[in-house]
C-alpha cells in the first residue's frame, strides 16, 4: 500500500477518534458515556499491542506461555467484587489522582513514597509505551510498499510523528481540568470505542484465516501436527518446572491487573458508579477469552504458511497480505494500531499526573505557586501535566530507538509487568494490615526493583552496549552465582520469572520484616487505619484524621484560594460549615477542617504537596501513638453507639405505635361487648315481655275469656319461648365460635348433596312467600366439612335471601364454581340489594342496616356473624359481591383441603 | 450484595487459581484435540468460560 494513503488512513482514523472523545466531553452527563459497557471496554486498555500482535508470536514459536497473562485477571475478576470495590470508595472518598497518590497516602501521606512508586511507574511503563510505538513502526513497515524498506530512517519519523500526535490527544483531553481526579469522560469513551474496534476486527481476521484461508480448527490442527515434530510442546505445559514459570506468570499477570498505571487508571479513578463493577466481572473475562480464542490458529496458519521465514508477531497481517486481501489487512493494522493508541494515552495520562503530583510538584514547585494568582497557578499545573506527556512519550520513543528494536512484544511486556509488580506488597497487604509501615514500604520497592534492574535489565542493556553475552553467561566478575538469569544457582526459571521470584521475596519479606521492627508513627497509623477499615471510617467522615494543634481559618482559605481560586473556595468552606453545623464565622480551624481541605487539595496537587501545604499554615502538635488510636476507637466507638441508639428508638417508636393499636381495638372491643350484652337484654327482654302479658292476661280473666283467645294467647306464649329459646342457642354458638371452642366434626362429604338438603328444609317457608328456590348445582362435590356447620351456613344464608325478597315473584338462586383449591358458593335473590355503605359491616354481630330502624328488626343479628365465624373456621371466606344492581350476591368458599 | 454472596465470588477466584495451576493443570496436560482445539487449551478455554457464567449468574441474582 502507498505511503501517503496510509498515513491518510491513520490520520482520518485519529481524526474518528478525536470527534468521539469531543462528543464524549460534551455529553459528559449523557447514558451513552455513563454505563457499565463503556466502563468494561475501557477496562480492556490491558489489551495493547502486546495482546493483539505478541500473543501470536508466543503461540507460533514458546506454545502456552501467553496464556497467563490473560488468566491472571480472570482469576482476579471475581474478587473485584471486594478488593477493587474498596480501593475505588477509599479513591472517591480522598479525591486521589493516581496510584502513587494512593499507595503514599496509605503511609501518611508519605512525599518520598509517593516520588518512589512514581519513579517505579515510569520505569515500567516507559518501555511498555515503546514497544507500542515498535509495534506501530513494524506494523507500518509492513503495510507500506516494498520500495520504501530501503529508508528506514523515513518510518522511525512517520513513528515518532505518530507519537507526537498521540501525545496531542492526551494533553487535549488528558489536562482539561486542574483537578486530576476528576473523570476524563471523552478519553475513556475513546478507549471503549477502540476496544470494541480492537477486538471486532481481530475476530474478523481470526474467522478469515480459520476458515476461510484454511478449513476450519481441525484442519489447521491436523496440518500441524503432521508437518511439525515437536507439535506437543506447542499444546502442553511440559514439565512440572514449567509449572512454577506458569504459575509466576499468572500471579505476574493477576498483580498487573491492579497496579499497572493505566489499568488504575481505567478501572478506579475513571469509574463513575460502583455498580458498573457488576457488568465488569463477567463481562471483561468474557472479553478476554473471545480475544484469545483464535491465536493459535492464526499462529498455526502463518506457522504453515511461511515456515520460519517471518516473525510470527504479525501474521494477522502477513496472511491476509500474502492471499492479497489488503482490505483486510488494513482493518487489522487499525485494530492493533487502536490497541496502541488507548494504551499509550491512558499511560501516559496516569503518568503524567503522578509526575507532577508525586515528583515536580512536591519537590521544587510548591513554592512557585503564587499567592492570589490562582489563573497563573492552575496554568502552571496544567504545563507540568502537559510538558510530562510529552516527555514521557518521547522518552518511550529513545528507549524504543536505543533498545526495543531487538527485543520482542512479548519480553518487554514481561519486564514492564515485573517493575510494577514491586508495588504489590505495599499495595496489597497495606490494604488489609493496618501495621504496614511507610519505611517497609519504601524499603521493600526498593529492594525489589534493584533485584529486578540486575536481573532483568541489566543483562539486556550491557549486551546491548557490549555486544557480548558475557554477564548473562558468567555472571558479575565471572561469579557463577551471581549469574542475572541463574541467581544462586535457580536456573529452572525463565528470565522474568526468576527475577518476579527473588524481587517479589524479597519485596514481601522486607515489607513485613521492617514494618514489624519499625516504631509506628501516629500520622501513618490514622491513614492506616482510614484505609484498612474504610467501611468504618467512610462513615467517620472528616473527622477520621486525627490532628491537634493551632490553626486558623483565613489561613487555611488562603492556601485553598491560590489553588481553587476565590469563588470556589468560598464556596468549599461554605459548604463544609453547613455540614457541620459550624458558625461561618469560625475563626480557629479543627482536624475536620484540616482533613478537609487537604482532600481538596489533593486532586489538583497531590496528596504529599497538600500536607505540605496545609502544614506550612498550621501549627501542629505532635501527639502519640496511643492517643491517636485511643481518638479512633472512641470515634468509632460513638458512631456505633449512635447507631445502636437509632436502632433502639425505632424499636421503642415502633413498640409504641404496636401498642396504641391494641389499646385502641381493646377500647373498641369493650364498646363492643358493652354494646352486644344491651342488644342481648333487649332482644331477650322482647319475647319475655310478650309471654308475660299473656300469661298476666289469662290468669286475671279466669273463665270470661273466649276459646279462641285464650288459644291465640297460648300461641303466642309458645312462639315467643321459641324465638327465645333460638336467641339463647345462636348466643351460645355464637360465643362457642368467638372464643374458638367450637370443634368442627370435619368428614369427606359430597357438597351438593348437603345443599340439597339445605333447600328441601327451607322449601316450604319460601313456598309460604311466594318465592321460588332455584338450586343450580349439578355436579358432585366431594371435601371435607362439618355438615352440620355448613348445613347452619346454607339455611342461615337462604333464609336470609328469602327474608330480602320482594313479595311478589321472589327468586333464589344457589349455585356453585371450582375455583383454584377451592369450591364458591353464592346465593342470589332479586331483593333491594345491599346498600354501599352497608358491604363492609353485615358480617358484624347485631349489626342491623340502617335502612332497616323504620321497621322492627327481623332474626337475632348474629345469624350473618355465625355463618362468617363458621366459615373462616374451615378456612374459607366469605363476602359479598359488590357493584350489582338487582338483588344481593353472598358468596362463601369452602378449600379442598 | 450480602457478604455471603460476596464470599461465593472470593471462592470462585480461589477455586480458579487452583484449577489453573500446578499440579491440578496438569490433568489437563494431554496431546490430542478436540475439535481442532487442543486439550490443553480446550479445557483451559471451559473453565474460564465457567468462570464467566458463574460470576455472571452470582451477580445477576444478587447484585443489589
Amino acid at each position: 500500500m502507498n505511503n501517503y494513503t496510509l498515513v491518510f488512513i491513520i490520520i482520518s482514523y485519529l481524526a474518528v477518534l478525536f470527534y468521539v472523545a469531543f462528543l464524549a466531553e460534551k455529553r459528559r452527563q449523557s447514558k451513552w458515556v455513563n454505563n457499565p459497557y463503556v466502563y468494561t471496554f475501557s477496562l480492556a486498555v490491558y489489551c495493547s499491542a502486546w495482546t493483539y500482535y505478541g500473543s501470536i508470536g508466543i503461540a507460533a514459536n514458546s506454545g502456552i506461555n501467553f496464556l497467563p497473562i490473560y488468566l491472571g485477571p480472570v482469576i482476579a475478576a471475581p474478587l473485584w467484587i471486594i478488593v477493587l470495590r474498596k480501593i475505588i470508595r477509599i479513591s472517591k472518598q480522598h479525591k486521589i489522582s493516581s496510584i502513587a497518590d494512593f499507595i503514599s497516602l496509605r503511609y501518611g501521606n508519605n512525599r518520598f513514597l509517593g516520588a518512589l512508586v512514581t519513579i517505579v511507574c515510569l520505569l515500567g511503563t516507559l518501555p511498555y509505551i515503546s514497544l507500542q510505538l515498535k509495534a506501530v513502526s513494524e506494523t507500518f513497515e509492513i503495510m507500506a510498499d516494498e520500495t520504501s524498506y530501503i529508508s528506514t530512517s523515513v518510518f522511525d519519523h512517520s513513528t515518532f510523528y505518530v507519537a507526537l500526535l498521540l501525545a496531542i490527544f492526551a494533553t487535549f483531553f488528558g489536562t482539561q481540568n486542574t483537578d486530576a481526579s476528576e473523570k476524563h469522560r471523552g478519553i475513556i469513551a475513546s478507549v471503549a470505542f477502540e476496544s470494541i474496534i480492537k477486538l471486532v476486527f481481530f475476530l474478523i481476521i481470526g474467522v478469515y484465516i480459520t476458515f476461510y484461508l484454511f478449513d476450519g480448527t481441525t484442519d489447521i490442527y491436523n496440518q500441524m501436527s503432521a508437518s511439525m515434530e515437536n507439535f506437543k510442546e506447542l499444546i502442553t505445559l511440559g514439565s512440572v518446572e514449567n509449572g512454577f514459570d506458569w504459575f509466576f506468570m499468572i500471579s505476574l499477570a493477576f498483580i498487573a491487573i491492579f497496579l499497572l498505571p493505566r489499568q488504575f487508571q481505567v478501572s478506579v479513578l475513571e469509574n463513575s458508579r460502583e455498580k458498573h463493577l457488576k457488568k465488569a466481572i463477567w463481562l471483561f473475562p468474557l472479553y478476554l477469552l473471545l480475544f484469545n480464542f483464535f491465536v493459535i490458529f492464526i499462529a498455526w496458519a502463518g506457522k504453515l504458511t511461511f515456515g520460519s521465514t517471518q516473525n510470527a508477531e504479525y501474521y494477522t497481517l502477513l496472511l491476509p497480505l500474502e492471499n492479497g486481501n489488503s482490505f483486510l489487512a488494513t482493518l487489522v493494522f487499525l485494530g492493533g494500531f487502536s490497541a496502541v493508541i488507548s494504551m499509550v494515552i491512558v499511560s501516559t495520562l496516569a503518568l503524567s499526573t503522578m509526575v507532577s503530583n508525586n515528583l515536580i510538584i512536591p519537590y521544587g514547585f510548591l513554592d512557585k505557586f503564587s499567592q492570589n494568582q490562582t489563573e497563573r497557578n492552575s496554568k502552571y499545573i496544567k504545563n507540568i501535566r502537559r510538558i510530562s506527556i510529552f516527555l514521557i512519550i518521547i522518552g518511550a520513543y529513545f528507549f524504543y530507538v536505543s533498545f526495543s528494536k531487538e527485543l520482542s512484544l512479548y519480553s518487554i511486556g514481561l519486564i514492564s509487568f515485573v517493575i510494577i509488580s514491586q508495588l504489590a506488597p505495599s499495595f496489597f497487604i497495606g490494604l488489609f494490615w493496618n501495621r504496614g509501615a511507610s519505611k517497609a514500604a519504601i524499603i521493600g520497592i526498593l529492594v525489589g526493583t534493584l533485584i529486578t534492574v540486575y536481573t532483568l535489565i541489566l543483562p539486556f542493556i550491557v549486551q546491548a552496549y557490549t555486544g557480548t553475552d558475557d554477564f548473562i553467561q558468567y555472571g558479575l566478575n565471572g561469579i557463577s552465582w551471581l549469574k542475572p538469569y541463574e541467581l544462586f544457582g535457580i536456573d529452572f526459571l525463565s528470565p522474568p520469572a526468576h527475577a518476579f521470584f527473588w524481587s517479589m521475596s524479597c519485596n514481601i519479606l522486607c515489607y513485613l520484616v521492617f514494618s514489624l521492627i519499625a516504631k509506628g508513627n501516629y500520622r501513618e497509623r490514622n491513614y492506616a487505619e482510614m484505609f484498612v477499615d474504610s467501611r468504618n471510617f467512610s462513615t467517620l467522615q472528616d473527622s477520621a484524621l486525627v490532628w491537634k494543634g493551632e490553626a486558623y481559618v483565613a489561613d487555611i482559605k488562603n492556601v485553598l484560594v491560590r489553588f481553587l481560586g476565590e469563588q470556589r473556595a468560598t464556596r468549599a468552606l461554605k459548604i463544609f460549615f453547613t455540614k457541620y453545623n459550624l458558625s461561618p464565622n469560625t475563626q480557629l480551624a479543627d482536624a475536620r477542617l484540616i482533613n478537609f481541605s487537604e482532600k481538596l487539595l489533593t486532586g489538583s496537587i497531590g496528596g504529599a504537596s497538600a500536607k505540605i501545604l496545609i502544614a506550612s499554615v498550621v501549627k501542629e502538635e505532635q501527639i502519640s501513638l496511643v492517643e491517636v488510636l485511643k481518638i479512633l476507637e472512641e470515634s468509632k466507638e460513638n458512631i456505633v453507639n449512635n447507631k445502636v441508639l437509632r436502632e433502639k428508638s425505632e424499636e421503642l417508636s415502633q413498640l409504641s405505635s404496636k401498642l396504641k393499636t391494641a389499646n385502641e381495638e381493646l377500647i373498641t372491643k369493650d364498646k363492643q361487648k358493652d354494646e352486644f350484652l344491651d342488644t342481648v337484654a333487649h332482644e331477650l327482654k322482647t319475647p319475655i315481655t310478650g309471654i308475660r302479658a299473656a300469661t298476666e292476661l289469662l290468669m286475671d280473666d279466669d273463665d270470661d275469656m273466649p276459646k279462641e283467645m285464650k288459644n291465640q294467647f297460648l300461641k303466642n306464649i309458645l312462639q315467643d319461648s321459641d324465638r327465645l329459646a333460638r336467641l339463647i342457642n345462636n348466643i351460645l354458638d355464637f360465643e362457642k365460635l368467638e372464643t374458638g371452642r367450637l370443634h368442627l366434626d370435619l368428614h369427606a362429604k359430597d357438597l351438593q348433596k348437603t345443599i340439597q338438603k339445605a333447600v328441601s328444609s327451607i322449601e316450604h317457608i319460601a313456598a309460604k312467600k311466594n318465592i321460588k328456590i332455584h338450586n343450580k348445582t349439578v355436579h358432585t362435590i366431594i371435601l371435607p366439612y362439618d355438615e352440620d356447620r355448613i348445613l347452619q351456613v346454607l339455611t342461615n344464608l337462604l333464609s336470609n335471601a328469602i327474608k330480602f325478597c320482594p313479595k311478589t315473584e321472589g327468586n333464589v338462586t344457589i349455585d356453585l364454581k371450582r375455583g383454584n383449591g377451592e369450591v364458591e358458593i353464592m346465593i342470589r335473590d332479586n331483593g333491594k340489594g345491599i346498600p354501599a355503605e352497608d358491604h363492609d359491616y353485615i358480617f358484624d354481630k347485631f349489626y342491623q342496616s340502617k335502612h332497616q330502624n323504620t321497621i322492627k328488626p327481623q332474626g337475632s343479628g348474629l345469624g350473618l356473624a355465625i355463618t362468617k365465624q363458621i366459615v373462616e373456621k374451615h378456612g374459607g371466606k366469605i363476602w359479598a359481591k359488590k357493584g350489582r344492581k338487582n338483588g344481593a350476591t353472598l358468596v362463601f368458599t369452602l378449600p379442598f383441603a | 450484595m450480602k457478604k455471603r454472596h460476596e464470599q461465593k465470588l472470593v471462592v470462585l477466584a480461589i477455586a480458579l487459581f487452583l484449577v489453573f495451576n500446578v499440579p491440578f493443570v496438569l490433568t489437563f496436560n494431554l496431546g490430542g484435540a478436540f475439535l481442532g482445539i487442543p486439550t490443553f487449551y480446550f479445557s483451559i478455554f471451559s473453565v474460564w468460560l465457567l468462570s464467566v457464567i458463574i460470576s455472571y449468574i452470582v451477580l445477576k441474582r444478587h447484585y443489589e
